[in-house]
């Protein structure tokens, strides 16, 4: 029992180790899952079709750099080389595209290298070939093409060594521009023109699959956190569940090595500490009262709500809306808090205390007072679909406090007496 | 918090974005290639740069809202560069203008492209604008009379970014769809982690006796002999297996070292438990009275259990959804009452045994010192009396 190791982290708040799961769910979740495959370089999580779309881009250009070839073929001092340079070309993209579809979409760094080195040969046959011409701007072509062919590899490759490489490509071009090319204003814009077209689609490629993630792990973060809406009123929420169990386990680990003899009676300090550790975490997690609210897990558990919403709910009224309640309430935070401004939004939450008049003792409803202050929220740059958002979780008056927003909601809930 | 909208607000969002990205990137290009000396007369060159600003403007503006406004106008700026370049030339005798007019025309008016790959009036405005930009570097080159290279290059560009944008809008909802779907499976995760969670956190005695044991091996076991901490622990780890296997097991002792003259439990607490274990199982608990009884762990394993085991008998043979538990205690017993209003039964007519009610009940109760009565008649419920001694 010498690997008996101290709890990496606690859900008191405190991180002992250095593991902490991604977004608030437990690291062994479906959704931790996702969220790793949406986050790492090379994530497939709706990146797969984005990769065909690069590859359909990459044999349209393909077929328009053998088109603009075909129409200079009388340039040409010499054919062997561009037609051996296109031939390596055409043949590295299928070769790409085979490997992906019967692989996976997958590429290892050998892949990819082999497919760089492809690349680079491409590169070199097509400067051989135009080297006598004096115009790489007029007349480079698969060259050109290797920029487009690059994006292939875009969603699958990190996005530093998709810069390098087109970096590389970049500098290839200005080497074979300054010492083939004499610039004169005649030649000098197509010489531009060329040097961005081969460098700028992966660069902007880079951009584009960078966003894309972006926003596909905005929207997991929201689906996820959404679940909390179906959650009872108080709740356990998914990480002090999954520390239980843990913990569990490793008290079950540890008395198992004693009662085995594996771990030799009386303790050493470090075995003997970490009994005590484990003891008080247990103790911790087994008062009753450390459940919280579907609110309270929700912003937890959210990397997008936990960077700006505070929540003070010392009633734990929030447990008291029901889901359609709940759904507008995360909605319409969730649109306060992601609104893009100079400075970064943030949201404090208020709910409580009841609202009772004597004659209401014993009605069926309660009203819940909810007031949302925000910083850094103008009235005007609100998303519009905010307002329904807040609608559905009662009636609402807006106005403005500190130049941000500020919305006081009365939100009509079952009386918990009469439950 | 419908799944379509905000998913499609930020598919646009992404696009126009893109669309910037690569629009401010080739104009930067565009004016790079346009500045060369000699491409434009000074006049012409001059003119032009007021509207590469306006291009510019419009091209951020497109970047932060979803309007056509400033796509018609960046675009219109760009075609007016296009028109103007060409002015005084008439006519030129080098490729030079029309080099220079590609990075722009295919570019940087491309990427609006990007943006206007979807519904009907958009791609009009694709179109039209692709056109225009087609014939304008047309026109440029040295022969107009024939299709040029930096023409076809130019429809090209609107092509691909056309291509970009269509592909890119699509796959946000498929990643969407996706991820709907990891979202189901997060709430039933959710779900059933929190039943987990009620599940370890209701074995409270089985909590108890591992905490005990805890606390005595932090303390290298002082005052224990190796053997009985050993036996002890073993049987810990195999209740926290059970548990983890998916059982509601009760240590059925709490060892046989002096844990047991200072391991009192609160009833009320363990109480709860049993209560939400029934609760699950559709028989609903109510209890009455005290829950602030401390007991010796022996003598609270065995109430529990014979409590339990009452309420299961309730639950399998009274025909009733619910039954109540009175607790009361005096200086010298505790005492429950579970009653129950279901169909009853003859004391005469069913043999104790069967229910399993001398052994489970009465056999544990009287090892603690303690006794149980079992009062019933058909049709008018059943009422069983447990006693333990304080």
């Amino acid at each position: 029992m010498t690997e008996m190791s101290q709890p990496e982290e606690n859900t008191l708040g405190v991180i002992v180790g250095r593991r902490r799961s991604h977004g608030g769910v437990p690291a062994a979740s479906t959704a931790a899952h996702a969220m790793r495959q949406a986050s790492t370089a090379g994530a497939s999580l709706g990146t797969g079709y984005l990769g065909i779309g690069a590859g359909v881009i990459a044999g349209v250009q393909a077929l328009f750099g053998i088109g603009l070839f075909v129409w200079n073929v009388g340039a040409y001092p010499s054919l062997a080389p561009i037609v051996v340079s296109w031939f390596i070309y055409i043949a590295s993209l299928i070769g790409v595209g085979v490997t992906l579809a019967t692989r996976g979409e997958r590429m290892s760094g050998l892949l990819f290298g082999a497919f760089l080195v492809a690349q680079a040969c491409v590169v070199a046959l097509d400067f051989v070939a135009i080297w006598p011409l004096h115009n790489v701007g007029q007349f480079a072509t698969a060259s050109v093409s290797v920029g487009f062919g690059l994006l292939v590899a875009v969603t699958l490759r990190r996005a530093s060594e998709m810069l390098i490489a087109t970096g590389l490509l970049g500098a290839a071009f200005v080497a074979a521009i300054l010492l083939t090319t004499p610039l004169t204003s005649e030649t000098l814009p197509s010489q531009f023109g060329i040097l961005a077209l081969a460098v700028l689609p992966p660069a902007f490629g880079v951009y584009v699959v960078q966003r894309f993630r972006r926003v596909v792990q905005l929207e997991l973060d929201r689906v996820l956190v959404q679940s909390t809406i179906s959650a009872p009123r108080f709740a356990v929420g998914m990480l002090a569940s999954e520390e239980l169990a843990r913990l569990d386990l490793a008290a079950e680990d540890l008395l198992d090595s004693v009662a085995t003899g594996k771990t030799k009676l009386p303790l050493s300090p470090k075995i003997a500490s970490t009994a005590a550790s484990l003891a008080t975490e247990l103790r911790l997690h087994l008062i009753e009262g450390r459940r919280e609210t579907w609110l309270y897990h929700a912003i937890t558990e959210s990397e997008q709500l936990g960077k700006g919403v505070t929540l003070s709910d010392p009633g734990s009224l929030a447990g008291l809306l029901d889901p359609h309640q709940r759904d507008g309430l995360l909605a319409a935070v969730w649109l306060l808090v992601s609104a893009k401004g100079k400075v970064p939004s943030t949201a404090q939450l208020t709910l409580g205390p009841i609202k009772s008049s004597v004659e209401d003792a014993s009605a069926h409803t309660v009203t819940v007072p909810i007031v949302i202050t925000t910083t850094g929220v103008p009235r005007n740059r609100v998303d519009p679909t905010t307002w329904n958002a807040i609608g559905k979780a009662g009636r609402f008056i807006d106005s403005t406090q500190n130049s941000s927003l500020r919305v006081e909601i009365e939100c009509v809930v079952a009386n918990p007496a009469n439950q | 918090m419908a799944s379509v909208e905000p998913i499609a607000k930020e598919r646009d969002r992404l696009l126009h974005r893109s669309a910037r990205v690569v629009g401010l990137g080739s104009t930067i290009v565009a004016l790079l290639s346009f500045s060369v000396p000699g491409v434009l007369p000074l006049a012409s060159y001059l003119a032009t740069l007021p509207l590469f600003l306006v291009m510019a403007f419009a091209l951020y503006r497109m970047g932060i809202g979803r309007s056509l406004l400033w796509v018609i106008l960046g675009l219109a700026s760009g075609l007016a560069i296009l028109v103007v370049a060409q002015i005084p030339n008439g006519h030129s005798e080098t490729t030079a203008l029309a080099d220079a007019m590609v990075p722009l025309a295919g570019a940087a008016l491309g990427a609006f492209a990007m943006v206007l790959a979807s519904t009907v009036p958009r791609l009009l405005v694709l179109v039209v604008g692709a056109a225009i930009a087609v014939t304008l570097v047309q026109f440029a080159s040295p022969h107009p009379e024939e299709l040029s290279r930096q023409a076809v290059s130019v429809a090209v560009g609107w092509a691909l970014a056309g291509i970009l944008g269509y592909w890119l809008g699509a796959s946000v909802p498929r990643a969407a769809r996706k991820i709907f779907s990891i979202g189901r499976a997060h709430r039933a995760e959710r779900q059933a982690s929190e039943t987990e969670a009620q599940r370890r956190q209701g074995a409270r005695l089985l909590h108890d006796t591992v905490l005990a044991t805890l606390t005595l091996l932090a303390h290298s076991g002082f005052g224990v002999t190796a053997s009985a901490l050993q036996q002890q622990a073993g049987d810990d780890a195999r209740l926290l297996r059970q548990l983890r296997l998916g059982a509601s097991p009760v240590p059925q002792s709490s060892g046989s070292y002096n844990l047991e003259q200072t391991e009192e439990s609160i009833l009320g607490t363990t109480l709860e438990s049993v209560k939400q274990r029934f609760g699950r199982m559709g028989l609903e608990v109510s209890w009455h009275g005290t829950g602030q009884v401390l007991l010796p762990s022996d003598v609270l394993d065995a109430f529990l259990l014979a409590l339990a085991e009452c309420l299961e008998n309730v639950r399998r043979h009274a025909g009733v959804t619910d039954a109540h538990v009175t607790i009361t205690d005096d200086e010298t017993t505790v005492r429950a009452m579970v009653t129950d209003a279901g169909v009853g039964f003859d004391l005469k007519d069913i043999d104790e045994a069967r229910l399993g009610f001398k052994d489970s009940v009465v056999g544990r109760l009287q090892e603690v010192g303690g006794n149980a009565r079992l009062f019933s008649s058909p049709g008018s419920g059943t009422t069983v009396v447990l006693e333990v001694p304080k």
